[in-house]
């Protein structure tokens, strides 16, 4: 029946229509249901084959079945345009501030810039073969003075303002005066050869160390690192070597270093080391002004040094015609004001998290 | 020491100061600071008054032209004890006087001043205000006022280390000049007119403790008059920073800096019998020293005595009685070498520090008690006119013998790293004064002069040897060790976990004092105070005992930050606390010293942003945080219960243990939140969260190599249980009898509920549970049967009911 085609055809004239205009997913589902749909108007049109003739129907539903193509292929291409443009509208949409903070709910902890320079330094010495040592903070005046040839009632023992603990504290007092909080990181020396009990000894020592001064340059309590290489052969050479070896890897390439003599009665002869100023790079001077940091001589102040002490050897029980040695220490409060510039020996035990958080 | 280089010049031809700071320092003797004397007068010069006119404004005003060198100046003066031709101090405009004044051009009631013609006050030189200081008739107009009245000078600051006590004198200062310039050093020779009657004669020495007293002995000076010294003198004294008194008290000071040699001048006529004893100090006996305090002495005292009494603290400080005054004529000079140790423990056991005392603690040259003894009689004679006695009263009763030390001429070499020639091992320690005695092919003995107390052994003189050749000679190596793998100990290894585990949860490191005020830690426990390990000298009692516990030093650091208006506080701590041994020691440390791991979080939970709430830490943030420092550690199975320190709020705390290997249950520490009572000794408000944990203890548990197990290769078959149990049931108990069923993997809490609709005083939780075997596929009906079996045990143990 050429009515049932012309039905058909027009039916298909409207559905490119409206599915082509149709604005959205929705819409075209509504247009889906209508053509396609059980109840919709192809299916309509297909109950009327019925009343046909047989012969008319194959050519019906030939029709038939292309409109039901073309409606189908009219949707999904009518879905493909719908979602290119919905995703065109979404990348042209308001740009995110990316200006906006990081979502940090917990900011990371910072590391204490004693502790930081403390495990640089110790880092350096590991990395050149020596081994990590530690000691007793609460100490005897043998390890602190008498073995490190500061015999009782010497002169030396002013370079140093001692704190003693009050015996009647302990357990098992030993005599008023002869337990201390120890002045320097030295005692590990003679515990840690004790230890040892034979040569090589390749140490290096980190630690609390305690000195009765108070003011804006000196602290009660402050850090060292304290190192120390003892075998046979072991020589000045070796010591400046070393040095050297260790201010370059610290403050920089370019560093020098200088030795003076000096003295410190565990080592003879001794010597005082000195680093090129890390600030002005030696020339002591600094935007065409004298360098406030090296006070313009071109030179910091950084280590005490020399070769271990015949008689501290002895105390160790060590030959002092066999073996020599040498060590040094170095306050680590120093080595972190230089390394990152702070100015105020005060801000390291005050635990401002404004000053901790810059490390 | 301070060291007079127009002094020091006497005795050595000096190069520029510049040059001799580098110098000394070079040879060990640093230069710590170089001082112009005279300084405070620059811009002040001499000037001749060429005319004068009254002020045409001011009656009490001249206005004079004055000629300093460059044509007449004009400047007003008030002063009228000149006449024209005198020569007058000017100070021109930019100069700054002493009293802190400073020199302007100035229009002075109308007329043009071109600086200020001074007084001896106005310049600080003297009190004398009377009028302008009259310079002498041959000063140079123009001079400089410094250079024209001989005040020029320069002092170096050198900075001595207690094992050169010869360097404490101008003389040590010149050896060492001589020794490092090469050029020869000139001694003064004492000028001594002695006559009769023999000092021995006038007075008698003994020593009656010879092992504290190796040599004394004195001169007599008779018919002296006391007086003032002159300029030159005080100014030397006072250029080195010693007071000028008298003429003969100045005089032992000069020697004192000349030599270092300390002396001691008595009134003769105040030595009662004619008599000096050395002695140790009896029982009770008491002294008025010269500063007029009395001291108790103690027997191991030694005291300068007459027939009677104590009249000096030998070689720390002399008596009053004795002391010289303006009536003294006779005066007893005494020169002694006393023995180091107890001139120290005298002296600090009266809290004294002298010049004296400095030296003879340090060790004074034996060789010259009699040099400086002699110059200072000369002295004296020229100073004061007196007449020096014959000879010396002398007791030497430890007789000093040379010090012989042998060098092998291979030893610098071993020590320095590179080798010394015999010639210059010789030339260098002659130049320091060393005698070479005996030679062999291998080495040569030195005798080591008088006054270097601190050489005793070859090394000091490789010392020698490399301080005058310098550092910078000495190549530089690195040791010859076979390398061999550093021993990193297993405690640094876990405290870097620890510490990146508490950075990486909020918490940055803190870094306080070991000693902490009593007070604070009794703040912790009231009820029962900790005992800390007291110090007995003290820098003050805010630092008298040390820690132990590090709590209170954090809480102290979190409320500096609330002061500083810094809320969100994090902080950590890995340090020591102490204590008495509680039981004998491995060790022979004195004390009990253990590392702990604290911190203190207070503030809120997230930074404040755009993204998050402000909402406070609680509890559970800190348990997650240590629980992420445990798990970095690879520390598992540690218990959470109830309970912890008295410094903890008791509602809100908790112990941490941990099945040991022997099976112990060991306590790892606590944490919670602060009690508000501690928290209000320390100025913090409520809501401050603090830990503190052994850090032996975690160092002890961790597992710092993770050991794999396998994968699962059989899907999981997860199930959700909701169970409502009474408030007091704790969370882990529900926990533990669902993981005791042996199907169920593992188990999470995703809620816990209370509020209607469920009852008061009971709760809800919700986990997720995830079941599996791990040798075949579970099937549900297993699954199911698992997830029966937990309820039925969860309602039997803990009477929970099954969520609808």
């Amino acid at each position: 029946m050429p009515d049932l085609v012309r039905e058909l055809e027009a039916l298909a004239e409207g559905a490119r229509k409206s599915i082509g205009a149709a604005a959205d997913e929705r819409a075209l589902e509504d247009l889906r249901v209508r053509y396609l749909g059980k109840k919709g108007e192809i299916s309509a049109v297909l109950r009327g084959m019925g009343q046909l003739a047989p012969e008319e129907r194959p050519k019906v539903g030939e029709v038939a079945n292309r409109v039901r193509d073309e409606v189908e292929s009219l949707l999904g291409g009518a879905r493909e345009r719908l979602e290119a443009e919905k995703l065109e509208k979404e990348l042209r949409g308001t740009p995110l501030d990316v200006t906006l903070p990081g979502r940090r709910l917990l900011p990371r902890g910072h590391r204490h810039p004693v502790t930081r320079a403390t495990d640089e330094i110790v880092g350096i010495f590991a990395r050149l073969g020596y081994d990590v040592a530690s000691g007793p903070e609460i100490e005897l005046d043998w390890y602190n003075f008498e073995a490190l040839n500061i015999p009782k009632d010497h002169p030396a023992r002013d370079m140093q303002d001692t704190f003693y603990v009050d015996e009647a504290s302990l357990a098992s007092p030993s005599g008023e005066g002869s337990i201390l909080l120890r002045t320097h990181t030295s005692p590990i020396q003679i515990r840690a050869m004790r230890r040892a009990g034979a040569p090589p000894v390749r140490v290096v020592a980190p630690g609390r160390v305690y000195r009765s001064d108070y003011d804006q340059t000196h602290s009660p309590m402050f850090h060292q690192v304290e190192g120390f290489c003892v075998g046979s052969g072991i020589t000045f050479a070796d010591l400046k070597g070393t040095l050297a070896a260790f201010a370059r890897a610290f403050f920089g390439p370019s560093t020098r270093t200088r030795f003076r003599p000096s003295y410190f009665p565990f080592v003879e002869p001794g010597a005082e080391a000195d680093v090129s100023c890390s600030l002005c790079g030696g020339s002591g001077r600094r935007d065409a002004l004298r360098c406030g940091t090296c006070k313009g001589t071109g030179w910091l102040e950084v280590l005490g040094s020399g070769m271990v002490h015949p008689k501290v050897l002895e105390n160790v029980g060590f030959d002092p015609r066999q073996v020599t040695g040498f060590a040094f220490g170095m306050g680590v409060e120093r080595m972190a004001m230089l390394k990152y510039g702070i100015g105020d020996l005060r801000l390291f035990y005050e635990n401002d998290l404004r000053f901790l958080e810059q490390f | 020491m301070r060291i007079s280089l127009s002094w020091l010049s006497e005795y050595v031809t000096l190069p520029a100061v510049e040059e001799l700071s580098r110098r000394l320092t070079a040879v060990g003797l640093e230069v710590e600071a170089v001082e112009r004397i005279g300084a405070a007068l620059d811009g002040v010069v001499a000037a001749r008054i060429v005319s004068a006119e009254k002020h045409p404004q001011a009656d009490k005003l001249s206005v004079t032209q004055v000629d300093a060198g460059a044509g007449p100046v004009q400047v007003v003066c008030g002063a009228t004890n000149w006449k024209v031709g005198d020569i007058v101090p000017l100070a021109t405009p930019g100069a700054s006087l002493p009293g802190g004044q400073r020199i302007e051009r100035a229009r002075l009631r109308g007329v043009e001043s071109h600086g200020m013609l001074c007084s001896a006050r106005e310049l600080g030189l003297s009190e004398d205000a009377g009028g302008l200081l009259i310079l002498a008739a041959d000063t140079a107009p123009g001079a400089p006022l410094a250079r024209a009245l001989g005040l020029e000078d320069t002092v170096i600051e050198v900075n001595v280390t207690p094992n050169r006590p010869d360097a404490l004198s101008h003389i040590g200062i010149a050896r060492e000049v001589a020794a490092a310039l090469g050029v020869p050093v000139k001694l003064p020779v004492p000028r001594l007119l002695q006559k009769p009657p023999a000092a021995s004669s006038l007075l008698k020495v003994r020593v009656e403790a010879p092992d504290r007293c190796f040599r004394y002995a004195a001169r007599v000076v008779e018919g002296l008059r006391i007086g003032p010294s002159p300029a030159w003198l005080a100014r030397r004294l006072e250029a080195c920073g010693v007071r000028s008194i008298s003429n003969v008290v100045d005089a032992t000071n000069f020697v004192l800096l000349e030599w270092g040699h300390p002396l001691h001048a008595f009134d003769l006529d105040k030595v009662e019998g004619g008599e000096i004893v050395v002695r140790l100090a009896k029982p009770g006996e008491k002294l008025v020293t010269l500063d007029g305090q009395e001291r108790n002495l103690s027997a191991d005292d030694l005291v300068i005595a007459d027939g009677e009494r104590a009249s000096a603290l030998a070689g720390v400080m002399g008596g009053g009685h004795s002391e010289i005054s303006p009536g003294t004529t006779r005066v007893l000079l005494e020169s002694a070498w006393f023995e180091p140790t107890g001139v120290r423990r005298t002296a600090r056991r009266h809290g004294l520090h002298t010049e004296a005392s400095h030296r003879f603690e340090r060790g004074v040259d034996p060789a010259g008690v009699t040099v400086a003894l002699d110059r200072c009689a000369g002295l004296i004679a020229e100073l004061a006119g007196g007449t020096v006695r014959k000879g010396m009263a002398d007791a030497y009763p430890r007789r000093r013998r040379p010090v012989d030390v042998a060098l092998a001429w291979s030893r610098p070499r071993e020590v320095l790293g590179m080798p010394i020639s015999r010639g210059e091992a010789r030339r260098t320690l002659a130049a320091f004064g060393f005698e070479e005695r005996k030679a062999t092919p291998r080495g040569a003995v030195f005798r080591v002069p008088s006054w270097r107390l601190d050489v005793a052994r070859e090394e000091d003189l490789v010392e020698e040897i490399v301080r005058l050749k310098g550092y910078d000679a000495i190549p530089e190596t690195l040791p010859g060790i076979a390398s061999v793998t550093p021993d990193v100990p297993r405690e640094s290894q876990v405290a870097e976990r620890a510490r990146q585990a508490l950075e990486s949860a909020g918490f940055s490191e803190a870094v306080n004092f070991s000693f902490v005020a009593p007070a604070e830690l009794a703040a912790l426990s009231p009820a029962a105070p900790p005992v800390g390990i007291a110090l007995r000298n003290p820098i003050s009692a805010e630092l008298a005992v040390m820690r132990t516990s590090l709590v209170p030093s954090l809480l102290k650091n979190a409320a500096h930050n609330l002061r500083q208006r810094v809320e969100d506080v994090r902080l950590y701590e890995l340090a020591s606390v102490y204590r008495r041994h509680l039981a004998p020691p491995v060790g022979d440390a004195p004390a009990h010293e253990e590392l702990r791991l604290s911190g203190v979080a207070m503030g809120r939970r997230h930074s404040v942003g755009w993204a998050a709430g402000g909402d406070p830490v609680d509890f559970y943030d800190v348990k997650a945080a240590l629980e992420g420092l445990l798990e970095s550690l690879g520390i598992d199975g540690v218990r959470w219960a109830r309970g912890g320190e008295a410094w903890l709020h008791p509602r809100s705390a908790a112990t941490l243990s941990r099945v040991g290997p022997d099976g112990a249950s060991r306590l790892l520490g606590a944490a919670g939140e602060v009690h508000p009572r501690t928290a209000a000794a320390f100025e913090l408000p409520r809501g401050v969260f603090a830990f503190e944990l052994s850090f032996a203890d975690l160092a002890a548990a961790a597992r710092l190599v993770p050991t794999h197990v396998e994968v699962p290769r059989f899907p999981a078959v997860l199930r959700d249980l909701a169970v409502v149990v009474a408030e007091e049931v704790e969370a882990r108990a529900v926990l533990e009898l669902v993981r005791s069923e042996s199907l169920a993997e593992d188990v999470s809490l995703f809620d816990v509920y209370r509020g209607a609709p469920i009852p008061a005083g009971r709760k809800n939780l919700a986990m997720a549970i995830r079941y599996r075997a791990p040798d075949r596929t579970l099937t549900d009906a297993e699954a199911d049967e698992a997830h029966a079996r937990i309820v039925g045990r969860l309602s039997a143990a803990l009477g929970a009911e099954l969520r609808a």
